[in-house]
């Protein structure tokens, strides 16, 4: 089978991304990879977030300091394979070249507030005044109707989870809600129903020739998730909360602990035969009753104390393999360290290399959606800020070399900092060991 | 309703792994067939249950994840009703090993897209391992770093099956995009999702290129992290809210709120404008905060931080949720009808658009539309 990247799903649909950190970004980035050509928006007024994380390495590098916003790992994870420009879109010439720059798209996404954008004169109306059919995506916190009472509140983050009820869900039943602030699921959530709400969008204007505004208020997309508990709470008034790692519909479930500090192993056998292969292996270490899954049910702390006696004199890593064996679900409860030396992942090309502007090249991770026939396509790693500023109003606009002068001389764009300065990440020369069969790649 | 997907036939033989994502696609206008062995989908043996309702009818997850979707019976054995179903398949989801598999992985019509949702994908030394929400979660790092320090390490959401909705939205991403691609190049191709890669996609926080760039280990610190102050969980009258204060504008205005509450004067002092300092500081600031904070509702102190500019948000319970007044202002529950024709609240569409694509009819009866597709 053909496979160049003019079959790409998303080939020739291009894209004006005003993303800030992960929401609109990631789903971005899945575009890039499927085909799209994305336009990264940047501002030096108001960066993006992942612009100002840097990098721990280059933390006492003054004299890299000029390169800071290109480095941090998050730049490449959220922004691989799109195209960057620098434009100020709150200066006239900024806005007016957007507009221009819009008109040559056919996605509009963004995570910026509504207000925000409302502000910046890149509501829906006015960008269907420039570009009628064009498939808007918008990503506000709490949606963009103004009439509404959270309409100009402010979440992210680490405050999106437990505002949709996922830090009420986290924990140990007897303990606070642990909280969730490490990682944000409601932004990947959202992310992903954008991907999904985008592709259906460009569906229908390829057919009906059709444009449509999509409005995910991060709030509610999130809740979408909660039916049965909400359900349960109309006809019963029950208040489902956290259960720890236990299993609504069976026993045992849980994560127990092992030989060695801080070593855990997650197990679910929560099926009848699950607990016959589970059961041979646990031998006399387990009280006979619990051959009677009510009693499972019924006692699982002391079902969960004499499987942690168990579990504990075994090395984490030995047990997992014994359990999947037996045929039961289980795994080592991974640390950062265990993930870099989990040959599963590196073996399934998980993270990727691909060329940076700025870096030489970087290593971010793949797309979880794998499509067979065209697998998409990592053009680069993530761009260095305003790299693209000058190719994509010239070639996608059709400004001068002289109009783009201007515009840059005006403050309405800027192009990518000290282009000749790059920096190689301290790990650049095992990359390989991550990336299997990319040996050669070390002069990409 | 006139989506771009009316007129596709799409066949899931999933579980969880694969639910939301024909619930949306029927959401979105596809016809979905439910294929179900005689006994039921095992959707259906999950509760919580409707107690006025009979089994295989009274599943609350079934009667969600369900909504819009057909329910056609087949014997597992019966290969000549299975083909005649999977036929006329323009999508089939599967959450089996190609070996292992309902679906005849070599009569499939060549226009058919096959999407396949695994623990951990169809190669690497792991393909055979199964799965859960658990420990899904356990092989991406969230799980570790994911609770209080001396208690066990606990899943995010763990009752949401996060992991598994996550994996299904994946798999309709890929499942549009290969749709979008038969349209243009009349080719069908096969999506693959490992449960495992959707929890790595959404925790690069314990991932191995930021492991790489800072070399920390990552730790669990209950609900409070050391980022900044005040940062994480803070109890008030009826729970909890969660306040995040990193930017000095946050800051200044949390200070000047605490102040004003309370009548802490040294809270508003220019030592604290460092965040490296109140990090510092942390047990001095979180008493501070907490003075505030415990004089005051979730829904009190979420709406007057909010209007203060502050980063702020209530620790949502369902009847919380359930009873907003954003959510309500904004007609956003909805509802459907249960076997017994009871009406019952649920979360109306996901997102908002300005073309008519989303409706859902209730949850199918177990076999309802077989005589439509089998005779």
């Amino acid at each position: 089978m053909t496979n160049t990247e003019n079959d790409l799903p998303l080939n020739g649909v291009r894209v004006f991304e005003l993303g800030i950190a992960i929401a609109s970004p990631f789903c971005g980035k899945l575009m890039a990879h499927f085909g799209a050509d994305v336009l990264k928006i940047e501002s030096r007024m108001s960066p993006d977030v992942v612009r100002i994380l840097g990098s721990a390495w280059l933390k006492d590098r003054d004299d890299l300091a000029p390169i800071s916003s290109d480095t941090s790992p998050y730049v490449s994870e959220m922004n691989a394979s799109k195209r960057s420009i620098g434009l100020e879109l709150k200066t006239k010439e900024g806005k007016a070249a957007a507009l221009q720059l819009l008109a040559e798209c056919d996605v509009f996404l963004a995570n910026f507030g509504a207000r925000a954008l409302t502000e910046l004169g890149l509501d829906y109306d006015s960008v269907a005044a420039v570009n009628p059919d064009i498939v808007y995506v918008q990503l506000p916190g709490f949606g963009s109707d103004e009439t509404m009472p959270y309409y100009p509140f402010v979440a992210w983050g680490p405050n999106q989870a437990p505002l949709v009820g996922m830090d009420d869900f986290t924990g140990h039943a007897d303990d606070p809600p642990a909280g969730i602030a490490t990682i944000a699921p409601p932004d990947y959530m959202s992310a992903l129903h954008a991907a999904i709400a985008t592709i259906t969008g460009l569906e229908q204007r390829d057919i009906t020739g059709e444009g449509v505004h999509i409005d995910i208020s991060q709030f509610e997309t999130t809740l979408a998730l909660l039916g049965p508990f909400v359900m349960d709470y109309d006809l019963t008034g029950t208040v489902y909360s956290r259960i720890g790692n236990r299993s609504m519909w069976g026993a045992p479930q849980g994560v127990y602990p092992c030989a060695g500090n801080e070593r855990w192993i997650a197990i679910s056998a929560t099926e009848a035969e699950d607990w016959t292969a589970l059961r041979t292996l646990l031998g006399s270490a387990i009280d006979l009753d619990f051959d009677n899954p009510s009693t499972r049910l019924t006692d699982q702390d002391r079902l969960d104390e004499q499987i942690a006696a168990w579990t504990s004199s075994f090395e984490v890593e030995d047990l997992a393999y014994r359990l999947q064996s037996a045929g039961i679900a289980a795994h080592v409860v991974s640390t950062n360290e265990d993930l870099l030396h989990d040959t599963h992942v590196t073996s399934r090309n998980w993270y990727q290399v691909a060329a940076s502007s700025r870096l030489g090249r970087d290593v971010f991770s793949g797309c979880a959606v794998k499509l067979s026939a065209t697998p998409g396509r990592w053009t680069a790693a993530g761009p260095s800020m305003g790299e693209h500023t000058r190719e994509v109003l010239s070639d996608v606009v059709g400004l001068s070399e002289e109009e783009i002068n201007n515009l840059i001389s005006a403050g309405g764009a800027f192009e990518q900092l000290e282009p000749d300065m790059v920096a190689t990440r301290p790990w650049n020369d095992w990359i390989h060991l991550l990336v299997p069969g990319t040996e050669d790649a070390r002069d990409l | 309703m006139a989506g771009p997907y009316n007129g596709l036939r799409i066949v899931d033989t999933t579980g969880l792994a694969g639910a939301y994502a024909t619930r949306l696609f029927a959401g979105l206008g596809a016809e979905v067939i439910r294929l179900e062995p005689p006994d039921g989908s095992p959707l259906r043996r999950l509760g919580p249950f409707a107690h006025n309702v009979e089994p295989p009818e009274n599943s609350l997850w079934w009667s969600y994840l369900a909504m819009g979707t057909r329910s056609v019976v087949i014997d597992p054995q019966d290969t000549d009703a299975l083909m005649q179903i999977l036929a006329e398949a323009d999508v089939v989801f599967e959450d089996q090993l190609p070996e292992k598999s309902l679906v005849p992985q070599d009569e499939i019509s060549p226009t058919t897209i096959r999407t396949k949702i695994l623990p951990f994908g169809l190669a690497g030394p792991k393909r055979n391992w199964s799965s859960s929400n658990l420990v899904a979660w356990a092989a991406s790092g969230i799980l570790y770093t994911t609770g209080f320090t001396n208690r066990p390490p606990v899943a995010p959401a763990a009752p949401m099956q996060l992991a598994y909705h996550a994996s299904a939205a994946s798999a309709l991403v890929g499942t549009l995009l290969a749709l979008r691609s038969r349209r243009i190049t009349g080719v069908a191709q096969d999506v693959e999702i490992s449960m495992q890669e959707v929890a790595l996609s959404i925790a690069p926080e314990t991932g191995v290129p930021m492991f790489m760039d800072d070399r920390v280990h990552r730790e669990r610190s209950g609900n409070r992290r050391d980022l900044g102050r005040p940062f994480g969980l803070y109890p008030c009258k009826d729970g909890f809210v969660s306040i995040i204060v990193l930017m000095p504008r946050h800051w200044a205005a949390m200070a000047q709120w605490v102040s004003e509450t309370t009548g802490n004067e040294s809270i508003t002092e220019e030592v604290f404008v460092d965040n490296a300092v109140r990090v510092e500081a942390k047990d001095l600031i979180d008493d501070w905060v907490e003075e505030l904070t415990t004089q005051g509702t979730r829904l009190e102190l979420f709406e007057e931080g909010q209007r203060r500019g502050i980063p702020i948000t209530p620790v949502n319970t369902i009847d919380a949720l359930v009873d907003n007044p954003h959510l309500e202002a904004a007609d956003f529950w909805t509802t459907t009808q249960l076997q017994d024709a009871t009406e019952v609240t649920i979360p109306g569409a996901p997102f908002r658009s300005s073309s008519p694509w989303w409706s859902m009819a209730p949850a199918p009866r177990l076999g309802e539309h077989t005589h439509i597709y089998l005779n």
